[in-house]
């Protein structure tokens, strides 16, 4: 029973709090998109907040100024309710930033640029197929027994199933047969009939007298560090019938999966506050889609979730603590499908959960899903996947081979652990360019609001007018020839302001440091050195390959050729270059409607070979010599190279 | 029976570059092949070597460094002429009096004391700051004004002041000193930045911060092989001539510093003789410049590297 009553100004959304219970803790139960990048520890800052009406208890003044205290501004992390209160959050947050984080990384329909992936890009993989979903309805009409066939009730329903869906071993559960003889002859031996499938076997899990017309339906999630995304997918027709995203509830407990194993395993009953907090922001998620579709949670009756190695231990409960040891191995990176019940799903009790399997401790479940989406294990082209997010996933190979591995790239790129960088949705400046020295900057936000912050793209795009304005030398430090207002010293460094107080919507200046600066240049690094180790590692030159497949946080709006400026992605054609957004969620929506699909992402998983970076110096070297715009080696980017 | 020798055939070279003005000019890299392989291309210069002097009394020097410049110790203009006496190829004037935490002098006094010290010997100029890379950034640009003209080799410039120390040289007509902490990339890239200032590649020196016989000189000597082997292969960027600052490394490690005992032997011998192997050692890696304190060990370096430029055609 919540102790008092939270409302958020802007706006109508609203919340019971406890008095235990941070304002940080508040804001993720009622879905506000308030990132932490300390996990709510009170360092960063982020969750800056303003007290209108009421009273908290705070705990921490953390970076806020003496002059913000007085003006009421308290860090949610670090503040309790002590009555009713009414908060006042940045407007545009409110404004359904998180359904736009969700539309972000949905269909391509919208999309027009050329770099934006294409159903025809994975060769329709499963385009023109009949559906297999994980679970299915059929009618049927057995024939009646008489003395000639008098096979009993169950036998009748299995052959009726075998000879309209072609499946023949089938199982059952008692529930079924204790009611199926009464079922079968009041409906005239006219019914529908229910199957899941889990691991190969199939099961009849209900049989409904007639022809029921009732939809059901399934759920493909992307369970992601920061991220989670679930699609409510209509089985009989295959289509998306409303798509939600929200933060990780675990994100309160740490920023990466490091911060998480670590608490899995120090804090007391650490292990179950993880689980009960993904699968608590994957339930919230099912009850919006289904208040938005008005249908009953119970008409879900399938799950299939693509997590990374550590997301899904920490779904399943399994404790993590080896993916972060050496020689990092996890309990396991193959699971078997579970019940929902047993998940905690609050979805039908009986429906299967199917969770991907991974490679290994840093290349999941989430990594296979986007092998097996974009069609490359089973392409003749040499293609190169990347998955960028608070790990640099990448798999390279065609349909003969494929190798797998992952480099620590930090958050920085999906806005983490900047003072003004976010995630791109509503106010996010998705584009920016600088002129020369500073002289003027113009930008675009994504929803067209007042900027908030910065996301994946548009710091892309910083980095690289930067570079361009020379503000910022190769190595990331500011150069000391350019005299603007823009650059100042913020105590902590020097500076670059990208948007005044006036015109952002933070209430605040919008900008850049040059730790930022230097931090993202790691990160970029990092993707660039794994890309270089992994390409070294078998013999491949950039020239030989195919394609590269984008995927991950960056931001539909990315810019590939400012990507390519840094340093970020290998100097190749640009049309080489495909974004396919979150591929995780669209492989987990592929396994949960293609049966084929299903066997393909056990063999696709078992036929990566892993190659663990942290051993020998090669990637340090080539991290070192990529800490560079665009690279050390200039050769490496030949378009690039007068800047 | 003839054998025939295998030899190495290199798209590049190092850079040749030239310190200092007239007859004591002194001329470093160039060569087309690794260290002495004389057979297989050509080395047109020896590796030259500097006495180093600073414009105070370095108090920490044991007394065997010491009392081969009694007298001058403090006194630069006359420590600069004995060097000279004393065989140096080069002098290198360290500003050690800049430094904040001793006597921080100002960039009017540092760039006094080099024009002083050009004033009174021929021989070419290294001017090296105090280390602390602020304070250089500050110092170097007025020396490299005071010594406008004397074509002098000014370090040390690293990625964090680079700019202004490489914009006064570019100016002045001296070479830049580019130091990194021991990494091939970031000794590259150091490069890379300096050149787009507008300093020719010919005008730059690189310092990889060698370590003395161990205390790392492994590192520094395939560091310099790895810079070596990249020139010869064609890159530009790595193809500068390095310096090595031997002295200021090897007279700080414990065999130095050991008075005389009976078990390590007479200390002046056996630290003349640190110094004189380490920069041997980094000859052989592909060092072009050394920078010693000792004149003894310099006598005895020089007189290595000249059996070494001796022919081994076969």
């Amino acid at each position: 029973m919540p102790d008092f009553l939270v409302r958020f100004f802007p706006g109508e959304k609203q919340a019971g709090a406890s008095v235990d219970e941070s304002l940080y803790q508040v804001f993720i139960k009622t879905g506000l998109p308030v990132d932490a990048s300390c996990g709510g520890k009170g360092n960063c800052g982020r969750c800056k907040i303003k007290i209108r009406e009421g009273k908290v208890k705070s705990l921490k003044q953390g970076t806020l100024t003496d002059e913000e205290v007085e003006r009421g501004y308290v860090l949610a992390c670090q503040s309790f309710p002590r009555s009713d209160l009414v908060v006042e959050v940045a407007e545009a947050l409110i404004a359904g930033g998180i359904d736009r984080a969700a539309e972000d990384m949905i269909s391509e329909e919208c999309l027009s640029d050329e770099n934006l992936w294409e159903s025809s890009d994975n060769a329709g993989l499963f385009e023109g197929n009949a559906l297999t979903p994980l679970y299915v309805k059929f009618y049927l009409e057995l024939p009646k027994p008489d003395e000639n066939d008098a096979e009993d009730d169950l036998g009748r329903l299995e052959r009726g199933v075998c000879k309209k869906t072609g499946v023949c071993r089938l199982t059952t559960n008692l529930d079924v047969i204790r009611s199926l003889p009464a079922t079968l002859r009041s409906a005239d031996w006219k019914v529908t009939v229910s199957m899941s499938e889990i691991e190969n076997n199939f099961e009849i899990t209900g049989v409904e007298p007639g022809r029921t017309e009732r939809k059901y339906y399934g759920i493909a999630v992307d369970v992601g560090t920061t991220t989670v995304v679930v699609h409510l997918v209509d089985l009989e027709s295959g289509e998306t019938a409303g798509v939600k995203g929200a933060y990780n509830g675990q994100s309160v407990f740490g920023d990466d999966v490091i911060s998480r194993i670590v608490y899995a395993g120090d804090s007391p009953r650490g292990l179950e506050s993880l689980r009960n907090a993904v699968a608590g922001t994957i339930n919230s998620l099912v009850e919006e889609l289904v208040k938005e579709t008005k249908i009953e949670a119970e008409d879900i009756k399938a799950a299939v979730c693509a997590g990374n190695t550590t997301m899904t231990h920490l779904l399943l409960g399994v404790d993590p603590a080896n993916i972060r040891l050496e020689p990092y191995t996890p309990a396991a990176n193959r699971f078997p499908a579970i019940k929902a019940e047993e998940a905690g799903l609050k979805i039908f009790p009986g429906s299967p959960v199917l969770c991907l399997p991974g490679v290994a401790s840093y290349v999941g479940g989430d990594t296979t899903a986007g092998v097996l989406f974009t069609g490359m294990a089973f392409s003749d082209r040499l293609t190169l996947f990347i998955d960028v997010g608070t790990n640099g996933e990448m798999v390279l190979g065609n349909k003969d081979w494929l190798v797998s591995c992952a480099c620590s790239a930090g958050p920085a790129f999906e806005g983490v652990g900047l003072k003004y960088g976010m995630r791109a949705m509503n106010g996010a400046i998705d584009h920016i360019s600088i002129g020369g020295c500073g002289s003027g900057v113009s930008y675009t936000t994504i929803g067209s609001v007042p900027p908030l912050g910065i996301c994946g793209s548009g710091l892309i795009d910083c980095i690289a007018s930067m570079r361009k304005a020379g503000i910022i030398d190769r190595n990331g430090n500011f150069t000391k020839g350019c005299n603007t207002f823009r650059i100042r010293d913020s105590g902590e460094g020097k500076e670059f302001v990208l948007v005044g107080t006036g015109e952002a919507g933070c209430g605040s200046d919008i900008t850049i440091s040059e730790p930022e600066v230097k931090n993202l240049m790691r990160s970029k690094a990092a993707v660039f050195a794994g890309i270089r180790c992994i390409l070294k590692m078998v013999g491949v030159s950039f020239a030989d390959i195919d394609r590269v497949i984008i995927a991950g946080g960056f931001g539909r709006n990315i810019r590939i050729k400012d990507a390519v400026s840094i340093g970020l992605l290998p100097d190749i054609p640009l049309e080489k270059y495909k974004y396919v957004g979150n591929s995780a969620v669209k492989g987990a929506k592929t396994v949960l409607l293609h049966r084929q699909a299903r066997e393909w992402i056990d063999d696709i998983a078992g036929r990566i070979t892993y190659i663990e970076l942290s051993t020998g110096n090669d990637f340090m070297e080539e991290f070192i010599s990529a800490l560079f715009i665009p690279h050390t080696d200039l050769n490496l980017f030949p378009s690039v190279r007068g800047g | 029976m003839t054998v025939a020798l295998a030899r190495e055939r290199w798209a590049g070279q190092v850079a040749e570059m030239t310190i200092g003005k007239g007859s004591g000019a002194v001329s470093i890299g160039g060569e087309k092949t690794l260290p002495f392989l004389h057979f297989e291309g050509e080395m047109p210069n020896k590796p030259a070597a500097a006495l180093e002097l600073w414009d105070v009394e370095p108090v920490e020097w044991p007394e065997v460094l010491k009392r081969h410049f009694h007298g001058v110790l403090g006194d630069a203009v006359a420590w600069a002429k004995r060097c000279a006496g004393y065989g140096a190829d080069l002098i290198c004037l360290r500003l050690a009096s800049a430094h904040p935490d001793y006597k921080d002098a100002s960039p009017g006094e540092a760039a006094a004391t080099a024009a002083s010290v050009a004033e009174a010997t021929e021989l070419p100029l290294i001017v090296v700051g105090c280390g602390v890379e602020e304070k250089d950034a500050l110092i170097l640009p007025a020396v490299s004004r005071a010594l406008a003209g004397r074509n002098a080799l000014i370090g040390c410039a690293t990625a964090n002041n680079y700019k202004t120390v490489c914009e006064a040289c570019l100016a002045d007509g001296h070479g830049v000193i580019a130091s990194t902490p021991l990494d091939i990339n970031l000794a590259k890239q150091l490069n890379i930045m300096m050149n787009e200032t507008g300093l020719p590649p010919n005008r730059i020196v690189i310092d990889p911060l060698v370590g003395s016989l161990g205390y790392g000189l492994e590192y520094a000597y395939s560091i310099i092989e790895r810079t070596r082997l990249s020139a010869l292969s064609g890159d530009r960027m790595l193809a500068m001539p390095v310096v090595c600052f031997v002295g200021y490394e090897t007279w700080k490690t414990r065999e130095s510093r050991a008075e005389d005992s009976e078990e390590w032997g007479p200390q002046e011998k056996r630290a003349v003789l640190w110094e004189a192997v380490t920069a041997a050692s980094l000859a052989q890696a592909g060092g072009s410049l050394f920078v010693m304190y000792h004149p003894e060990s310099l006598v005895q370096f020089k007189k290595h590297i000249d059996c070494l430029m001796e022919t081994d055609q076969f």
